[in-house]
């Protein structure tokens, strides 16, 4: 029981963050995942749309001609979150959602603003390299200081990137800690590169560390380091 | 008479003596001409050149005060013109006070320089910057008020504290769409300022805009504590987890509480670092009770701590520690 508890919880529909459509390459021999038929029909937001800048298509080709090879992987993203409450309660259970009926819009944060207004990004994933990679576009709606983003807003793209980072080495994972340094503020409507990877595994916590860049690799914005606990317990089984 | 000129070889400084004249001269680069641009005592200015490199002069008010100035050339002393003028003026006016070493501009890497401000010396009051920032009759729509969507909890907590606010001390912020409307009159400092376009800007905690939504929350700030509260509620559009709100969400509302209260507490701007503990998810449409403190404020930075819990205390959300960077903002010229 336990072990199917925990392989519905890996399933890709409890993800926190963007999340793939095919099981995380470390898990070959589970079953493949539920289909989704019960929910509206999903829409992959990774992918260029008229409110991204010329700066974000060129680095998204760029990106692409790199997963000729097969190296490189874009991660798909989507909008909705699966109904899938029940298993977060076997590692919550102090937890009490609201029922779902009081939300019936419930959408994935960093997707839940209209097209260009608020988080534009697409994620790369390097599973040679062992790293993830996102260009992000922060809209109009992400402002901070007059002109410039919100570090809410990098914040949750770095949380975002980092979870990413490690959902492919160690599965789904939660946040324990979260430690970012910023250097230089990001103007509003620009675009950044962040570049995470995984640093460490020490029993069940991984390590993982990002930076923020911008385009041309010059000016570095931010640095964090995180580090991750993953849900499922029975991952390295 | 200055006693020492730089020694780096893509940035350098001057001293001065440390009591001096009150202005303050302030040696700004522009390609290919040196400037000298005279400063009143009122006036800050921060430059930004091209490789990075910030120029930013100060005033002493009072003598007895710590006056600082950190002036950072791109090209080594040689290349300073040789006008008799401007070597006279960078002697009588220049006054350094410690830590430049802390200030060491690595090439290649820009960094706005930190500079000291006595709050008491410099810069506005928390009063004045409260009343500047709580104006009334703005015409400008106040999101930080109850609505159909906030639970009984928020609702509650929320007139207990109103009623502070008139027997405690505390305040209550106004939440504006755009950081834009709290600081009109205000600009930031030349060199950081963005092109415009801003008609549609929205502040990031206030992006979503159906009521419940998104974030649901009011700023309460103590003017002589240095204290906030801050009642968050996230709506389904903040969710990550199923059921639960995404870690990047209390991070940002977290970010914003400190933002507010470390401007009012002494016109910190920019954050600087940002160290999260998460502990518990957030349960969407319940409500969260930041608690945020000024630690202390020192060498031109802030520091800040927050712990997130629920109403009655028996859940700790998240813990995290912030620091600001303090950066007075300035008028806008009159047009």
């Amino acid at each position: 029981m336990l072990r199917s508890g925990a392989l519905r919880l890996c399933a890709p529909g409890v993800l926190r963050g963007p999340r793939r459509s095919a099981a995380p390459p470390t898990r070959e021999s589970r079953p493949p995942p539920r289909s989704f038929a019960s929910e509206v029909i999903r829409v992959d937001l990774s992918l260029p749309n008229p409110s991204w800048s010329k700066d974000m298509r060129l680095l998204f080709d760029q990106f692409m001609k790199k997963t000729e090879d097969g190296s490189w992987k874009r991660l798909p993203s989507y909008k909705y979150v699966s109904p899938q409450r029940t298993e977060v309660k076997t590692f919550f259970p102090d937890g009490k959602p609201v029922k779902e009926d009081h939300m019936p819009q419930a959408q994935l944060f960093p997707r839940s603003l209209e097209e260009g207004l608020g988080f534009e990004y697409a994620m790369f994933h390097n599973h040679v390299e062992n790293r993830t990679v996102c260009i992000f576009q922060g809209g109009p709606y992400l402002q901070g200081a007059s002109g410039f983003l919100h570090g809410g807003a990098i914040a949750t793209m770095m949380d975002s990137t980092l979870g990413v980072c490690a959902l492919t080495a160690g599965g789904v994972a939660m946040t324990a800690n979260l430690n970012i340094n910023f250097r230089r503020p990001i103007p509003l409507c620009s675009v950044v590169v962040i570049n995470s990877q995984l640093d460490k595994v020490e029993g069940r916590k991984l390590f993982v560390s990002c930076n923020v860049q911008s385009v041309d690799g010059k000016t570095l914005h931010s640095k964090a380091t995180s580090k991750k606990m993953p849900l499922c317990l029975f991952s390295l089984v | 008479m200055p006693k020492h000129i730089c020694s780096s070889p893509s940035a350098g400084w001057g001293l001065g003596p440390a009591k001096g004249p009150k202005h303050l001269w302030v040696l700004c680069r522009t390609s290919p001409a040196l400037h000298l641009q005279r400063q009143t005592a009122a006036e800050s200015r921060v430059t930004e050149r091209d490789r990075g490199l910030y120029c930013i002069g100060r005033t002493k008010v009072h003598p007895e005060s710590a006056p600082l100035l950190c002036c950072f050339l791109k090209s080594p002393p040689a290349v300073l013109p040789a006008q008799p003028q401007s070597s006279a003026m960078l002697k009588r006016g220049f006054q350094v006070a410690g830590r430049l070493s802390q200030h060491r501009v690595l090439p290649g890497v820009p960094r706005v320089l930190p500079r000291l401000n006595l709050t008491s010396a410099f810069g506005s009051s928390t009063d004045s910057l409260v009343s500047r920032f709580c104006l009334e009759k703005t015409g400008l729509k106040d999101y930080a008020v109850p609505n159909a969507s906030w639970c009984p909890d928020m609702l509650s907590l929320y007139h207990e504290l109103q009623e502070k606010t008139k027997t405690d001390g505390w305040v209550k912020l106004p939440s504006f769409k755009s950081n834009r409307d709290h600081i009109q009159g205000l600009k930031l400092p030349f060199g950081l300022s963005v092109a415009s376009g801003e008609r549609d800007w929205r502040i990031f905690t206030r992006c979503v805009q159906g009521e419940g939504q998104g974030y649901e929350y009011v700023i309460f700030f103590h003017p002589s504590k240095k204290k906030s509260i801050c009642l968050f509620q996230p709506g389904p559009y903040l969710e990550g987890a199923p059921g639960f709100a995404h870690g990047g969400s209390l991070a940002a509302m977290m970010d914003e509480t400190f933002s507010k209260t470390a401007y009012l507490a002494g016109e910190g701007l920019f954050t600087v670092s940002l160290n999260i503990r998460f502990k518990n998810l957030i349960p969407v449409g319940s409500l969260a009770v930041l608690n945020v403190d000024v630690e202390k404020i020192e060498d031109q930075k802030l520091y800040m701590s927050c712990i997130a819990q629920s109403r009655d205390q028996q859940t700790v959300y998240a813990k995290c520690s912030g620091v600001f960077f303090q950066l007075p903002l300035e008028k806008e010229s009159p047009q």
